[in-house]
């Protein structure tokens, strides 16, 4: 009985992605060349197959029997022939659009996708990593004992445990709170990060239908509407031209979530809690967005998606690292870094929570509404690491992987702004995409690493030292980063 | 007011500059704090500084080979001291420390020659734990030479302090905490409870014999403990 369930639950399974699969692709009609009035033209040229911008724009290369190819067109633009259902491609093909593409292109999926592949386990790693990590600099072992049966795993586990406790601890509210400011708050903690996280290239541009081939950057600088192309599904969610200052404006809303949790606790030492944390946003958030404007002026874009794909120099492909921002905005990427692990209320900034002894805003909250606090925080270095990482070391490159492979020494062309020549090995676009992926992944873990680093060798600053270090400091030195980039820009650029 | 002799000790030792010194007690002095500006300002120096500091045993901690736990982990060739990690964390279950020699454990109750207990419920460890946790119900013993025995002999190790002065009030070394065992995690209060038979089963012949010197008990007693650190 449980086998044959089984068997009809993976037999409906399969129907159901071979019936979504089968939704998109061609429709076939009658060639525009046969049996018309007034036969077109192009119809008559000779081209190569397999090379489609060898034809007239609305025709595509149909290979004869005898091996050479010929211009064909099975509907143009304004015609009929592909009825309701399908629109005519750009190549002169009836095309019908893919369920499935729908899907996987809907920022939604994408979103679901980047959260529970990268973002949820990173940050439940991280919980581990942290006191792990944290031991080994300290000569101790850490948690190394959580398992589910043999599986042990040097105690990654240990996340499962904390993640089951706080889920089954009592959700206790006390007495006097205002309930639902106090209910908000953890929401409004770990909410922003998660939204933030929509300007976050994650990878390059994946091209379904040329996956398995290596990609012509040429022809696609050239022909970006050809049906190879077609169905290209970009692997960002949110790309707006302000995207840094939407994720400034998203990200400091999550520190309301810290006041209102001190206010609503009804208890001084949580609203004192909450009140440094304003005060610590204060002081960090101008030199935060001003260490960013020197990448603004020498990128010329805010874009997040732009700047991983353009690099700092037009005259460099943007896969090689000297092309990436930590060279031309070294101090722009150390107080941008600085002001960022203030942003996360992490030691050596954690004034407003101060773990060890006062605690801070978070001080009458327990059990899964504490945890979201303090996922939220982990989430966030997260997402520190893939800002920094996004803007400053290259995003989802790969050092020297161009798109259609590996590429060393070239140089680019300056017409199509592709690179090519040099020592040139080339590689399929899926794998292509499947690495700059990992690398995107590969550049968070080790910014993570370094910023629990930092966590764990510097003590915690006093207030007066960080304002200070954010209003004495930061601020003239982001001020001098940009007066400086902005002359450099005028004067030799 | 400040005399000569102090700022030349001062300077002789290059403490900080003495501005003034108290008449009536001149060990109490105003000097000069001297704060490092230039390291306060960035702390760029410091904090890369300290980052190598942490890195260098994040490093060492991470790739090199426990220096404890000769179970699983060190199994196979022996490898030198300098190739070991900085950890002092003790896997407690898998491995132990050495207890000193006069560590106080669980209780035992030690023997005759012929294996009986030595206690004769003489009662002065019930009256001097300030636990109030040794149960004694005396009974004849039969020899008219010993007179009494214990019938029933409990310790509530959950109540026992621990203190050791059962085994200093007793005067017939019958009662001793040199087992090195802890007293166990248990489940139910009621086997927390020491009985005369555990307590008997845990003991062997005392040092003491009647009448002189006896065995080592640590020569023979049965090994008990896993101890890798030995
Ligand atoms: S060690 Fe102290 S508390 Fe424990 S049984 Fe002996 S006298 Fe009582
Ligand atoms: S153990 Fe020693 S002190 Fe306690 S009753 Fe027996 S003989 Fe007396």
């Amino acid at each position: 009985m449980k086998l044959r369930a089984h068997v009809i639950l993976v037999g409906w399974l399969a129907s159901l992605v071979l019936g979504l699969a089968a939704c998109g692709g061609e429709k076939t009609t009658p060639s525009v060349c046969e049996g018309a009035a007034a036969v077109p033209v192009a119809c008559t040229q000779i081209c190569t197959p397999g090379y489609p911008n060898s034809c007239p724009a609305g025709f595509h290369c149909e290979e004869q029997k005898d091996g050479r190819g010929k211009c064909d067109a099975n509907c143009s633009a304004n015609d009929k022939r592909c009825g309701d259902d399908a629109t005519c491609s750009a190549e002169g093909r009836c095309q019908k659009e893919s369920i499935v593409f729908r899907i996987l292109d809907f920022p939604g999926t994408k979103w679901i996708f980047l959260i529970l592949a990268l973002v949820m386990p990173l940050a439940s790693i991280l919980t581990w990593m942290e006191r792990r990590q944290s031991a080994m600099m300290q000569d101790r072992l850490g948690p190394n004992r959580a398992n589910i049966g043999p599986i042990k795993l040097k105690g990654i586990l240990h996340f499962v445990a904390d993640a089951v406790k706080m889920i089954f601890k009592e959700d206790f509210i006390p007495a006097n709170v205002h309930k639902g400011l106090y209910a908000l708050a953890p929401i409004l903690a770990i909410a922003p990060v998660f939204i933030a996280f929509a300007i976050i290239p994650f990878g390059p541009t994946i091209y379904p239908h040329a996956v398995t081939q290596t990609l012509d950057p040429t022809l696609l600088a050239m022909q970006p509407n050809a049906d190879m192309f077609r169905e290209a599904i970009r692997l960002q969610m949110f790309q707006v031209d302000f995207g840094l200052i939407f994720y400034f404006a998203v990200l400091t809303l999550a520190n309301y979530g810290g006041t209102i949790a001190g206010w609503a606790s009804y208890n001084k030492w949580a609203l004192l809690g909450g009140l440094r944390s304003s005060s610590q946003m204060m002081s960090y958030e101008v030199a935060m967005g001003l260490s960013l404007m020197g990448a603004f002026l020498v990128i010329g874009s805010l874009e997040p998606g732009f700047i991983v794909m353009h690099g700092a120099s037009a005259s460099m492909s943007a896969s090689n690292p000297l092309n990436w921002l930590w060279l031309w905005q070294p101090l722009g990427l150390v107080l941008f870094f600085t002001a960022a692990i203030a942003e996360t209320k992490r030691a050596p900034f954690d004034i407003p929570e101060g773990e060890p002894e006062i605690i801070g805003y978070f001080v009458e909250y327990s059990g899964l509404r504490w945890g979201l606090f303090f996922l939220a925080e982990f989430i966030e270095i997260v997402f520190v690491a893939a800002v920094v990482a996004t803007v400053f070391l290259g995003g989802w490159q790969v050092p020297f992987l161009d798109a259609d492979g590996f590429r060393i020494g070239g140089y680019v062309d300056e017409v199509t702004k592709v690179s090519v020549g040099g020592w040139y090995t080339p590689l399929p676009h899926g794998l292509v995409v499947a690495l700059q992926f990992g690398a995107f992944g590969a550049k968070v873990l080790l910014l993570c690493w370094f910023q629990l680093m930092i966590r764990w060798t510097l003590p915690r600053f006093r207030a007066d030292q960080l304002m200070n270090l954010g209003w004495k400091l930061l601020l003239p030195l982001a001020l001098a980063n940009v007066m400086v980039t902005a002359l450099i820009k005028l004067f030799f650029m | 007011m400040s005399s000569s002799h102090d700022h030349a000790d001062d300077s002789e030792h290059e403490g900080p500059l003495v501005l003034a010194v108290s008449d009536r007690h001149p060990r109490v002095r105003t000097i000069q704090v001297v704060r490092p500006e230039a390291q306060d300002t960035t702390y760029l120096a410091a904090t890369a500084k300290g980052f190598g500091i942490t890195l260098k045993h994040f490093a060492k901690n991470l790739f090199l080979p426990l220096k404890k736990l000769s179970g699983r982990a060190n199994a196979g060739a022996p490898v030198e001291e300098r190739f070991r990690n900085d950890i002092e964390t003790v896997q407690y279950p898998e491995e132990k420390v050495t207890y000193p020699e006069r560590f106080r454990g669980l209780h035992r109750l030690t023997l005759r020659d012929d294996g009986s207990t030595r206690c004769v419920a003489c009662m002065c460890c019930p009256t001097v734990c300030p636990a109030h946790c040794i149960t004694i119900i005396p009974e004849e013993s039969g020899d008219t030479s010993i007179e009494k025995r214990p019938a029933i002999f409990e310790i509530d190790e959950l109540r026992c302090v621990v203190c050791g002065l059962c085994v200093e009030a007793c005067p017939c070394d019958a009662i001793r905490m040199d087992t090195g065992e802890h007293a166990k995690p248990v489940e139910d209060r009621a086997r927390a409870i020491e009985t005369r038979e555990t307590m008997l089963a845990r003991g062997v012949r005392s040092i003491a014999t009647q009448g002189g010197e006896g065995p080592n008990w640590r020569a023979t007693a049965p090994d008990t403990k896993t101890d890798v650190n030995r």
